[in-house]
């Protein structure tokens, strides 16, 4: 967008600033409705007693609980449980992902073979083989990296692979006409251009990695934040349950700003709404 | 007088050429309509050391591909195409190549950028390649943008942080594909005495793809006309007009207004040609 001012120079009005207010604008209402929700919440339990505060303690209780577990070096303890398989399983899920995606997206031999299995595993609702994985990997952390794992790995090689096939052309031939081949080709183009494709996938993949996480620990665990959960919803600890979930969404939220961070740091040239699903 | 002017290189040379093309034909395999296209068909050029030829054409008639067969990213379906006499059967540090598209590393600054040129030659080793990048930078009048990023320049001056790459590069053969198609009329006649002044320099052998008939002119010592449905040469054309040429200088020369009415002609009747089969 061009404004022609009075002395008749092109000034640039950056339509980003605009969609910054607009933005601004929206986390305010954001901010409103959150706070008038707590409040109908508050009035609910506490003042009208419409809802048996056992079973939906109000906002206040769930603050009190909140700050109880912050000072709990057993919820530390948990938090650094879960946290560690999230973090190993992901790692690992990157890995395996970027270099498998590359590959696939690469040779068109294994795009015809190896592609249609990556959908067809992608598509299979995963949650299911969760109990397998605790049967087959018991109890401790084994089974929980491995569903992280699991859960995480295929947005990463479907991004990536989409990415490698997008890219193709043009940046290939000015590497193949300066004699980049092989490897460094891999390297020096397919790679960094690849490279938001990936994250973006590695965004989705840290999504899925924390239920991966959470879902073991629930269907048979001997720690971390959702064995946690669960104890606090069988003693029926309302108030202390919703403070954990609270907590997941945090973590949650926080992977994604970190990632999408990440995104723009090394992947300035890339616009996000090019990238479809991303966000 | 200048309608008798020697060609730079005589018809009928002794020497082998550097760039030979004999019966050459690409057909690409259109994926979605499962049909073969054919882009060129039946093409014969031999280009020498130090020639200066300039492809002129409509739009679609396959010069970038024809161009792309010389560089050795497409593979002829038929025919075959030497370099220095012997087949080409891949990209090779003797050809760079100006990219229609630019092709830059939008992750790349423009002095990496250009850099890219030099990527997998020895010379990296050492420090002199430094002075060579800041050199092809200054020449394309980049200087103050070494640090830019692709996004943000204008489409010109990226275009133009392609020629220094390929510049840079210091192939035998430089393959333009409408290098200054991007850039502004006055900044395009700089670069074009640029371009002509370097070529001329240092008897870089060029193929130059444009759709400026004055350009084709000006910088040609032959110009080679594509026609379409399917893409094959017209005609050859040797300019045949002495050097230094200018703008000014050719103005009034009957060869240059004789040729400029002549390729008008021909490519008027091919552009109205493809519009009707279309
Ligand atoms: N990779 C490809 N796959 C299929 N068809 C292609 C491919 N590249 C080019 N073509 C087709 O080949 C023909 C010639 O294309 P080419 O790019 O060589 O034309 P051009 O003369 O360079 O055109 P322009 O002046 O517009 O750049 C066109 O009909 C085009 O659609
Ligand atoms: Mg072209």
């Amino acid at each position: 967008m061009s404004v022609t001012s009075a002395t008749g120079t092109m000034r640039i009005v950056r339509p980003r600033r605009v969609v910054r207010r607009d933005e601004a604008k929206w986390t305010w209402l954001l901010i409103g409705v959150v706070a008038a929700i707590l409040l109908v919440w508050e009035a609910a339990v506490s003042w009208l007693h419409l809802v048996p505060e056992a079973f939906l303690p109000p906002p206040t209780a769930v603050a009190a609980s909140f700050a109880q577990l912050m000072v709990d070096p057993a919820f530390w303890q948990a938090f650094a449980y879960s946290l560690t398989n999230v973090v190993i399983g992901l790692v690992l899920a990157i890995v395996v992902g970027v270099v498998v995606g590359l590959a696939v997206g690469w040779s068109a031999a294994l795009r015809f073979t190896v592609a249609p299995f990556l959908w067809l595993l992608y598509s299979t609702p995963k949650v299911a083989l969760a109990p397998l994985f605790i049967l087959a990997l018991g109890l401790g952390s084994a089974s929980k990296i491995a569903l992280v794992f699991l859960l995480a790995v295929f947005p990463i090689i479907l991004n990536t692979m989409e990415g490698a096939v997008t890219v193709g052309g043009s940046l290939v031939n000015a590497g193949r006409v300066y004699g980049v081949n092989g490897l460094a080709l891999g390297w020096k183009v397919i790679f960094p251009a690849t490279l938001p494709y990936s994250l973006s996938g590695i965004q989705r993949g840290a999504a899925l990695a924390f239920t991966g996480e959470v879902l073991g620990e629930f269907l048979g665990g001997t720690g971390g934040l959702g064995h946690m959960l669960e104890f606090a919803a069988y003693q029926f600890e309302m108030a202390e349950a919703i403070a954990l979930v609270i907590v997941m969404v945090i973590i949650a939220n926080l992977t994604l700003l970190l990632i999408s961070t990440l995104r723009r740091r090394l992947a300035p040239w890339y616009d996000d709404r090019k990238i479809a699903g991303a966000s | 007088m200048t309608t008798t002017t020697e060609p730079r290189v005589p018809e009928a040379s002794p020497s082998a050429p550097l760039i030979s093309v004999r019966d050459l034909s690409v057909a690409y395999d259109v994926a979605r309509t499962g049909k073969r296209l054919i882009a060129i068909e039946g093409v014969d050029l031999d280009v020498h050391e130090g020639e200066f030829v300039t492809v002129l054409g409509p739009s679609g008639c396959g010069k970038t591909t024809f161009m792309n067969v010389v560089a050795g990213l497409v593979k002829p379906s038929t025919g075959t195409v030497l370099v220095d006499g012997s087949p080409v059967t891949g990209p090779g540090p003797d050809r760079a190549v100006v990219f229609q598209d630019y092709a830059l590393l939008p992750w790349r600054t423009v002095f990496d950028n250009v850099k890219f040129g030099l990527e997998m030659q020895k010379e990296l080793r050492g420090d002199g390649w430094r002075d060579r990048v800041q050199e092809a930078i200054e020449l394309v009048g980049l200087a103050g943008f070494e640090s830019s990023y692709p996004r943000e320049l204008s489409g010109g001056m990226q275009q133009r942080v392609g020629l220094a790459r390929a510049f840079v590069a210091e192939p035998r053969i430089l393959l333009m594909d409408e290098p200054l198609g991007a850039v502004d009329a006055l900044t395009r006649e700089v670069m074009r005495d640029e371009i002509d002044k370097l070529i001329q320099k240092t008897g870089k052998t060029v193929l130059f793809i444009t759709h400026s008939i004055e350009e084709a002119i000006l910088l040609g010592d032959r110009i080679v006309v594509f026609k379409s449905h399917p893409g094959a040469i017209k005609e050859v054309i040797e300019t045949g007009l002495e050097r230094p040429r200018s703008e000014r200088s050719v103005q009034h020369d009957p060869r240059f207004l004789e040729l400029r009415d002549h390729l008008w002609d021909a490519l008027q009747g091919e552009a109205t040609a493809a519009a009707v089969s279309k």
